[in-house]
């Protein structure tokens, strides 16, 4: 049995409310959390991983649970993205395939794209880090090396095994921002950040609020592969997306996830197709993306393995989006 | 009491005739005694009678001896388990489910090193803490205990050092969790840290600091724990073989992954009595180690074995937090509750042994099996638990269900500073089972004949001997292949389906209750005894010590009482949580229970059905050899009308002595060889199975999905095919997890890298296969009604199948498991790389002609099912020896037949230099022949 260590959790009714609240605990110095469905951060919190004292839940914020074409508000509960019939096509298959049923009924848009990197040498209770003398990403003040990539504890290279980040951004949607500083939009690939310890841009006491796509987003093509061991719960170990307006291959985008410590957009490998995306560039163009990613031992499979499916997973998906588009 | 019960009493319609006299089989009679939900006695079901004693029910097997005893009411009946009311409605009492007045919470303080001595433990800030009751380590309980009499090597607490990362160090017990955990980080301790052994290969070496010492037992300076060699018959006949298989093996350690991690509450009580809950397969062990370590006599405890959800093997070591709860509850002199997290379940582990198992196999001209060579060096981990058994046993049980010219065994378990190893599922037999079908596979192959057909032309037949000695009973192996053959259209699809998709077959041979006690005398005390007791109501009260864990144990027992006496399955009432009303019974492992407790059942009512019909001929004057019992009445066989009921004659029977009493036990019959180590493996009667698997691989990127599998198992007589049904399905899944995502990982530092559900890989509803169950009754002399176990055979052959269903599929054996997506596509890699890189969709599928023994493998088989038909129905009663098939004489020892027939248990000088891995350990030598401990 694992015992949930104490915090406080605090329900605001409005984001108004939220961004009070959380002024007042970064005006006093308290640590906090955001929780949207929980189902990331309690996990983490049994197994007494960067505990803090409160938690604020954006579960009661009225109005961030859309689900549209163009918008989904960042509380949407993935199970209900799943079903929907006005998300994009693209967004319902990768919710879909994130985790089990039980888990999508909870967990949300919002907590997807922030959820922690992870590392097994992280992802464990408070007796086995202790065994391993702790590690960099959660050092409990020793200053411990990183366990991955030893002698060194400057950088973290936790991998990032949300499903949804690359699907964000070949739709090329937006990420709004808010906080007691006011609000902000980034796009999705620009919403990531090195390393597995900062992952994102988001400043202290700022949340994600919703996800924008462009009023064309519909005409866009997408598919999604995702590699695990299970296909009824696990995290992915590689993860492509690919999506297009058919017939214009200038669209075209591709983006992976669970390789590294931030999901990552390939635009530069897209840009060397010279604007001519056909079934003769698929393998040219999934080879280019295989070798531009680099994958550390911290998952469950092996990271030449992961590596070497990164090809695999995005040859299927190109091929998908332009067989879809015959 | 042959010649068939015509009579059918209680049939509504035609009751009288006009000459006014009875219609046999036609006559209203008064309601039977009390007890069932039905006032009226239901008819005698013909349907569940034998054929041999005028029922309806085919016999294809031959009769049984106790036919006689059966009544149409329970056996071979599908019904839900008795206890499964209390599941479903959530009311079953698992071991967090014990709450007692005033209990606090145990906590264990656990070694953060791999290997380390303690040199102090400092424990005055932790009993300053409020809330702390009591605090102990290693120094209240230095005596060692262990679930096997000869390898006593474990404390209640580390006394000198920690073995592993994991192992117990101190407990504390305090009013609640949070301040138990809380006094976990004030324990100050002085460590002294030494260097960690993980390897099992390593661990054939001499080390400064042996893990454990044995004393003038010990193997050199190494941390070999137990060594084995055997080896018997003709070996000259590997010999220029005309097909051979060689393939090195590496398994990775599996857990049993039960749903309900370990718990235990411990209560000294007023009167000064240890009163212990604790789900436990075995607790009549964990009974005898709390004497031994808390010192005090076993009758001053009492066991209560709570519900148990799952157990797998994985809780029949008597366990040290057992201890712990009860040094902490006498020292707090409250109740102690301890709860185990999911990590803290993988570190007292007892799961299958990681193994390096190397098998080398022959055939000759006649595609006969010369010889079975196998090594298997398998990591014990930090304890020795059942190991000494478990090196038997991965040698041992390769010797069925196929005649062997030869045999050569060597086994090695070694300690490493991990987690401990133990009995899990098939215990021992599986790894090396895995390995051994798919070299057949692969020398099928060579031989360019049918896999199912090469072993069906080598089956030993039932009532025969193997190779090392065991006496094989009832054996449904040949029937088990040929169902499963039909069953998956086998001969539509091996090796002609287009590449990724295969189809593979396997097969399994396993115990059936281990012939030894281990704590006692087989001559001497029996394995099982039940109690049964009859009150006025009419209820039955069956004691027994079997520990149903979920398998239904307590269900077949209540089945076979409710048969013999012909009572609803209500009436029976099974008493088996409480080592005080329990009679002493070895508890659930080795698949026994159902074999030996359900026969001590079966003579306990047949006890009480004798002076029930004694009391019932007082009453009608007819003997008892012509009275019926059915439902809750007892009649003249030839006038059914003249009878008593149920309550009637037991209130007859009870007259002058009140609730009538009995009681039964099993014991199994001398058998095996006498060589040292003869008795591993030994068992009143084997299950048999095989099983064919369809599997779809995904050749870019090696990911395997199993999408059929069709699973035959021989259980001698399904008892409650529902029940056995179940346990087939189960051990499917089990195994399948093993051969394609579990594993316990350790890293390169040697921590154990994955202690969780969602790291450890247990295949979920998804992936599970469609499973068709096929249940084969061989009807064993011995067992129960005929029936053996279902609980782990079932278990085997799902490894293989699915190993040689990949090799159907993509043309690559693949030798190491679980065969994980990332070591599919690994050799995958390397086989296009070997093809001039082609790409791994162009990859050819492996095809099979048949080449010329094809025909006479058909041809011995055809004449092998003969044979086997009549030695099954006892047609043919000559004595079958493995050897038969090679030429031998079964009447006469070997030893005299050839020279050079074997029954060896060590190896000769020459042959050191040609062992395999686990070999090498014969290679140190004892102490006391070193000249060192004496």
């Amino acid at each position: 049995m694992m015992l949930m260590p104490p915090f406080e959790l605090h329900h605001p009714k409005s984001v108004e409310e939220a961004c009070e609240l959380v002024s007042s605990f970064m005006d006093s110095g308290e640590s906090f959390d955001w929780v949207a469905g929980g189902t990331d951060l309690l996990p983490n919190y049994k197994w007494h991983i960067n505990v803090k004292k409160h938690v604020i839940s954006l579960a009661k914020i009225s109005g961030t649970d859309v689900i549209s074409m163009t918008e989904i508000g960042a509380m949407s509960r993935l199970g209900a993205i799943t079903e929907s019939k006005d998300v994009h096509p693209l967004i319902a298959e990768a919710a879909a395939k994130v985790a089990s049923s039980l888990i999508r009924n909870n967990a949300t848009l919002g907590g997807n794209l922030c959820v922690d990197t992870r590392c097994f040498w992280f992802n464990q209770s408070e007796d086995w880090r202790r065994s391993i003398d702790w590690c960099h990403k959660e050092d409990c003040g020793t200053g411990s090396d990183c366990r991955v990539i030893p002698n060194q504890n400057t950088l973290c290279v936790a991998t990032y095994q949300g499903d949804l980040a690359p699907s964000l951004m070949v739709l090329e949607g937006t990420i709004h921002l808010i906080g007691p500083n006011g609000s902000r939009e980034v796009p999705a690939e620009e919403f990531f950040q090195l390393d597995g310890i900062t992952r994102n841009v988001l400043q202290e006491g700022e949340f994600v609020l919703k996800v924008t796509f462009p009023e064309n987003v519909s005409e866009r093509v997408g598919s999604y592969h995702k590699l695990r061991v299970r296909e009824s719960w696990d995290f992915p170990e590689a993860g492509v997306s690919a999506a297009w307006i058919p017939g214009q291959s200038e669209t075209l985008r591709v983006a992976s996830t669970a390789l590294e410590s931030i999901p990552r957009l390939h635009s530069e490998q897209v840009a060397e197709l010279s604007g001519d995306f056909s079934a003769s560039k698929i393998t040219d163009l999934s080879v280019a993306v295989m070798k531009s990613i680099k994958p550390v031992n911290n998952t469950a499979l092996n990271p030449r393995y992961r590596k070497a499916m990164v090809k695999v997973l995005a040859k299927r998906s190109l091929r998908k989006i332009l067989e879809a588009s015959e | 009491m042959s010649g068939g019960y015509k009579q059918q009493p209680g049939a509504a319609r035609g009751t009288t005739r006009k000459d006014g006299k009875r219609v046999a089989g036609k006559q209203k009679f008064p309601p039977p005694g009390s007890g069932g939900s039905n006032p009226n006695m239901a008819p005698r079901d013909l349907d569940w009678i034998p054929e041999s004693v005028g029922g309806k029910e085919p016999q294809p097997a031959g009769s049984h001896i106790h036919d006689r005893y059966r009544t149409g009411t329970s056996v071979g009946k599908p019904r839900a388990l008795v206890d499964s009311h209390a599941k479903v409605t959530g009311q079953a009492w698992y071991g967090d489910d014990v709450r007692l007045q005033n209990e606090i919470i145990g906590k264990i303080l656990r070694s953060p090193h791999h290997y380390a001595k303690i040199k102090s433990i400092d424990t005055s800030k932790v009993e300053a803490l409020p809330g702390v009751l009591a605090v102990a380590t290693g120094q209240d309980a230095p005596n060692t205990f262990g679930v096997l009499p000869v390898t006593k090597d474990e404390h209640a607490m580390a006394v000198e050092k920690v073995r592993h990362v994991g192992d117990l160090v101190a407990c504390v017990a305090a009013v609640d969790e949070a301040t138990a955990m809380e006094a976990l980080n004030l324990f100050e301790i002085e460590w002294e840290v030494l260097e960690p052994v993980f390897d099992p290969k390593k661990g054939l070496e001499d080390q400064d600091e042996p893990i454990h010492w044995r004393g003038k037992y010990h193997v050199g300076k190494t941390n070999v724990q137990k060594r084995v060699f055997q080896e018997f018959g003709d070996r000259s006949l590997v010999e220029e073989p005309s097909a051979s298989s060689h393939g090195k093996w590496r398994m990775e350690g599996v857990h049993h992954g039960f749903t309900e991690p370990h718990a235990v509450v411990a209560h000294w009580d007023p009167n000064g009595r240890l009163q212990l809950y604790t789900p436990q397969q075995v607790p009549h062990y964990a009974h005898r180690a709390l004497s031994t370590v808390l010192e005090v006599p076993m009758h001053q405890i009492n066991v209560i074995r709570t519900f148990v959800g799952g157990g797998f093997g994985g809780k029949s070591d008597p366990f040290p937090h057992e201890m712990c709860a009860a040094i902490l509850a006498r020292k707090a002199g409250r109740p102690v509750r301890i709860n185990f997290s999911r990590e803290e379940v993988y570190w007292i582990n007892r799961g299958r042994h990681p193994s390096h198992i190397e098998v080398k196999m022959t055939a000759d001209e006649d595609a006969r099996i010369s010889g079975f060579d196998i090594d298997a060096l398998i990591d014990g981990g930090g304890f020795a638990s059942f190991g000494h058994v478990t090196s038997y046993y991965n040698g041992v049980l390769a010797t069925a269900p196929y005649e062997l010219g030869s045999f050569h065994y060597t086994g090695a378990r070694v300690w490493t500073n991990k987690p401990a190893s133990g009995a899990m599922r098939g215990h021992g037999a599986v790894n090396t089972r895995c390995a051994v079908e798919v070299g057949l596979d692969e020398m099928s192959e060579q031989l360019e004949v049918d896999p199912i057909d090469l072993r069906l032309a080598n089956l030993l037949p039932p009532h025969s001997r193997t190779i090392s000695g065991f006496r094989i009973t009832s054996n449904g192996m040949r029937e088990a292949l040929e169902r499963v053959r039909e069953g998956s259209n086998w001969d539509q699809k091996f090796r002609q389906m287009p590449l990724g998709k295969g189809i593979g077959i396997g097969c399994g041979f396993f115990i059936s209750g281990s012939g030894l006690p281990i704590h006692w005398d087989p001559n001497r005390f029996p394995h099982a005894t039940v109690h049964m007791q009859i009150d006025m109501d009419g209820g039955v009260t069956v004691h027994t010590g079997a520990a149903d864990i979920g398998q239904g144990s307590t269900t077949a027992v209540a089945q076979v009482v409710s048969e013999v006496l012909a009572l609803p399955i209500e009436m029976i009432h099974v008493r088996s949580h409480e080592s005080d009303t329990s009679p002493v019974d070895l508890g659930s492992y080795s698949s026994r229970v159902t074999f030996m407790n359900a026969n001590a059942a079966i003579r306990a009512a047949l006890d009480i059905r004798e002076k029930l019909l004694n009391a019932a001929w007082e009453m009608i004057g007819y003997h008892p050899d012509v009275l019926v019992l059915n439902d809750r009445r007892i009649y003249y066989k030839h006038d059914p009308a003249v009878g008593v009921s149920y309550l009637e004659a037991l209130h007859k029977a009870q007259e002058d002595k009140g609730s009538l009493i009995a009681s039964g036990a099993y014991r199994s019959p001398p058998m095996g060889g006498v060589h040292k180590g003869a008795a591993a493996g030994l068992a009143p009667a084997y299950s048999f199975s095989a099983y064919v698997a369809e599997v779809d691989v995904d050749v870019e990127t090696g990911l395997i999905s199993c999408t059929d599998v069709w699973a035959a198992h021989d259980c001698g007589k399904a008892l409650n095919p529902l029940a056995v049904e179940g346990q087939i399905i189960g051990s499917c899944h089990m195994g399948l997890g093993q051969v394609l995502s579990e594993k316990m990982v350790y890293g390169r530092t040697g921590h154990l890298q994955n202690p969780n559900l969602l790291e450890y890989k247990i295949p979920s509803v998804h992936e599970m296969p469609n499973v068709t169950p096929i249940i084969v009754e061989s009807s064993d002399p011995e067992g129960p009604f005929g029936a053996k176990e279902a609980g782990e055979g079932p278990l085997l052959p799902i490894l293989p199948a699915v190993v040689n269903a990949v090799y159907d599929a993509i043309g690559v054996r693949i030798r190491e498991l679980p065969l994980t997506p990332d070591v599919v596509w690994k050799a995958i890699s390397a086989k296009t790389k070997s093809m001039d890189g082609i790409d791994p969709t162009d990859l050819p599928a492996p095809r099979l002609n048949h080449g010329p023994l094809q025909a006479t493998l058909v041809e011995r088989g055809n004449e092998h099912r003969e044979r086997d038909k009549k030695r099954q129905r006892s047609e043919d009663t000559s004595a079958y020896v493995n050897g038969v098939l090679f030429g031998f004489d079964p009447e006469r020892p070997m030893e005299d037949q050839v020279e050079g027939w074997k029954t060896a248990v060590e190896p000769v000088p020459e042959q050191l230099a040609e062992l395999g891995l686990a070999g090498k350990a014969w290679l140190k030598k004892e102490q006391r022949h070193m000249g060192g401990e004496q």
